[in-house]
């Protein structure tokens, strides 16, 4: 077949790219900024009674006047207020804790598997996936069982003998925490399985060749290597945790408020949007400097890697 | 001829004095039911370059990650420097390594992959710096200290993998492949290069290969293996003119075998009658009884044109050119002789192949002398 002519192939190959680079783009601008405009919108209007229930940004007021209302009430009350402050303070540090308590669970538990002899690996990740297989609204609700005062947890204490009266560990932070390792710990385990299979063993030996023990060689070549593996992992745990509604929701008590929670509380049953949009935008700005943050480190890692 | 005691001091495994830096003792290694490196026993002298050679799977890299203590013999001892190191892990072993893949770490620059091993010595800033610049020297690779391993070439890797494992200055240098990733006109510059190195730094090298050109170049002695085993050990001149056995012999280069048996013996020399011609005559360093099975092994350059065929004559054959392989320097010569064995023989092209007269269809006659060869037992 004759090559087709240099003007047409060119013409072609730009046309391709441009569909290449586009559709993720469409993709983006359609369920990503769209949504994300529209919440922008709504924070910076005014609540009413109407459906929907804010008052528009902008309206024809006369032939050839337009009047745009642009309301930053919502922005100054979730500052002002120290009920959202504590609330987006609250979610941070639970979001914190519970991505170290990940890591530090994760990380042992994604070595082994990744060291494990390989027919015993796809039973230790499946053992892993497995809870997906169930709701996890109903995983959730079996932590309750669990958990409370004449629950599996306590009953099990007391038959041992190690403690006399239940423990109250149900609607506090203890149990948030519980909750989130649980349902979040798949999500840091499997991107630092990934990233741990692919590392050399004979980097480990070159090491020991030249004198390291087992223990440094772990802190100077498997841990730095596997950086790109522990970002991934506890963006994965942080980001969402952050904006957890359900396991506060369930097993946490009054002195847990998170973001979450209070999100739902403005949305649905104060019927406030505009000020939980802003509640919601204001969460966003705070997590995409971390974010940010944390991919230029994991590009950062992977670049070193061959 | 160099005397006797200059001699040893060359050659310390003809010295029965001569104490063994490194002693290999019975070592038997079992993965399962298979025995990768099977009762071996070995003793190399400081200063050797010595190479493990054999085919993949024979147990040699095996057996140099046991002196590396990256495995553990499943039986035996290994001694270093009259120091039982069996059951000493490979961090506390005076010994280090360049390996096959190289393994430099990636995450560091050149500077501080070579570095490396200093730091677990606890040596001073300074005296880091100084061992880190020394080796950059030594391997000519100072312009490349600060890049990364995945910015380097394939031989800058291989420099920086033997400047890191130089680094420590080991008295014992184990390396496993250490040109295998190299390309061929590279690998022959490096080849010269890592002799040269080995005999200024006097260090003893051990290393692996499954190339028999790189040990034979490079070795002051070779140890062939083959199954678990080892089959000889020698010097490469010995290992190559004088094989012991049918499977060192077809390992390293290519060999003609006659199979036969001694039919006669006078003084050294013995007459083995084999299905090819008359008897051959051949020097044998052993007594031998009559009636025993032999190979007799001749290679191809040890062959030659014979200008006088007589029916007497001794060790000579006729045959026809079958095939030619010119190489350029040489040509190897298949020839069909007899009842049909087929006989190499490799002639140097004096002249350009234009002019030669051997062709294909040819019949020759060819001789070789009764010291050309050996004859195997086994």
């Amino acid at each position: 077949m004759p090559a087709p002519p240099p003007n047409r192939a060119k013409h072609a190959h730009r046309t391709s790219r441009l569909v290449n680079i586009g559709i993720p783009y469409l993709w983006l601008g359609l369920f990503f900024l769209l949504p994300f405009a529209i919440v922008l919108q709504i924070s910076l209007a005014e609540p009413a009674l109407a459906q929907p229930p804010y008052t528009a940004l902008w309206q024809w007021v006369d032939e050839g006047l337009l009047r745009i209302e642009i309301n930053l009430r919502n922005f100054m009350m979730v500052a002002e207020d120290d009920l959202y402050l504590s609330a987006l303070l609250n979610s941070l540090q639970v979001a914190f804790i519970c991505t170290l308590l990940c890591l530090l669970l994760g990380y042992p538990m994604a070595y082994a598997i990744a060291t494990a002899p390989e027919r015993w690996r796809i039973i230790l990740l499946m053992l892993i996936v497995l809870p997906f297989w169930t709701s996890f609204l109903i995983r959730v609700y079996a932590w309750i069982g669990i958990l409370k005062s004449n629950g599996l947890l306590n009953d099990l204490l007391i038959w041992l003998g190690l403690i006399d009266t239940p423990l109250a560990i149900l609607h506090t932070n203890t149990a948030i925490y519980i909750g989130v390792v649980y349902s979040y710990l798949p999500f840091m385990i499997l991107p630092l399985y990934a990233n741990l299979t692919r590392l050399d063993l004979s980097l480990l030996e070159a090491a020991a060749d030249l004198g390291c023990r087992p223990m440094r060689a772990f802190l100077r070549v498997t841990l730095p290597l596997s950086m790109a593996g522990i970002v991934a992992g506890s963006m994965l745990v942080f980001i969402p945790v952050v904006g957890e509604f359900v396991i506060p929701d369930l097993l946490g008590g009054p002195e847990s408020l998170m973001v979450g929670k209070l999100l739902w509380t403005e949305f649905f049953s104060n019927k406030d949007w505009p000020l939980a949009s802003a509640l919601a935008i204001l969460l966003l700005a705070l997590l995409v400097v971390p974010f940010v943050m944390m991919q230029r480190l994991q590009q950062r890692m992977e670049g070193s890697r061959p | 001829m160099a005397t006797l005691a200059e001699r040893r001091s060359l050659e310390p495994w003809q010295d029965p004095k001569a104490v063994p830096y490194l002693r290999i003792d019975r070592v038997t290694k079992k993965f399962g039911d298979v025995y990768a490196v099977d009762d071996v026993s070995l003793d190399i002298f400081q200063g050797e370059f010595f190479s493990l050679l054999g085919s993949s799977g024979c147990g040699k890299s095996t057996l140099l990650r046991m002196l590396a203590g990256l495995e553990y013999p499943s039986s035996g001892r290994i001694y270093i420097d009259g120091v039982d190191v069996t059951d000493v892990p490979a961090y506390s072993r005076p010994v280090n390594m360049m390996f096959q893949s190289y393994a430099l770490f990636p995450h560091m620059s050149v500077e501080q992959n070579i570095e490396f091993g200093l730091k677990q010595d606890r040596l001073s800033r300074h005296e880091r710096g100084e061992r880190v610049g020394e080796m950059l020297d030594l391997l000519k690779i100072t312009e490349l200290r600060k890049r990364r391993p995945d910015q380097l070439s394939g031989g800058q890797r291989q420099r920086v993998a033997l400047a890191r494992s130089l680094a420590k200055h080991p008295k014992l240098l184990l390396l496993d492949e250490p040109l295998g990733a190299l390309d061929k006109r590279l690998r022959e510059n490096t080849q010269f290069e890592l002799v040269n190195l080995q005999e200024r730094l006097g260090i003893t090298f051990v290393t692996v290969t499954h190339d028999q050109e790189e040990a034979m170049t490079m070795s002051t002695r070779i140890a062939v293996m083959d199954a678990g085993q080892i089959m000889q050990v020698d010097t490469p001149t010995a290992i190559y003119e004088f094989p012991t056995c049918r499977l060192v012999a077809e390992f390293i280069g290519s060999i003609n075998l006659f199979e036969g048996k001694v039919v006669a013996t006078e003084g050294n020399e013995v007459l083995v009658e084999t299905r090819v011609g008359r008897p051959m005559r051949m020097r044998s360093f052993h007594p031998m009884v009559l009636g025993t099975p032999v190979t007799v092994a001749v290679r191809p350059e040890k062959m030659r044109l014979c200008a006088d065929f007589r029916d007497d004559g001794v060790n000579q054959l006729k045959g026809r050119v079958e095939d030619i392989a010119y190489l350029g320097d040489v040509s190897i010569y298949r020839i069909r002789v007899g009842d049909g064995a087929l006989v190499e023989m490799t002639l140097t092209n004096v002249q350009p192949r234009t002019e030669q007269a051997l062709t294909w269809e040819q019949e020759v006659a060819i001789e070789w002398s009764p010291t050309s060869g050996v004859v195997l037992t086994e």
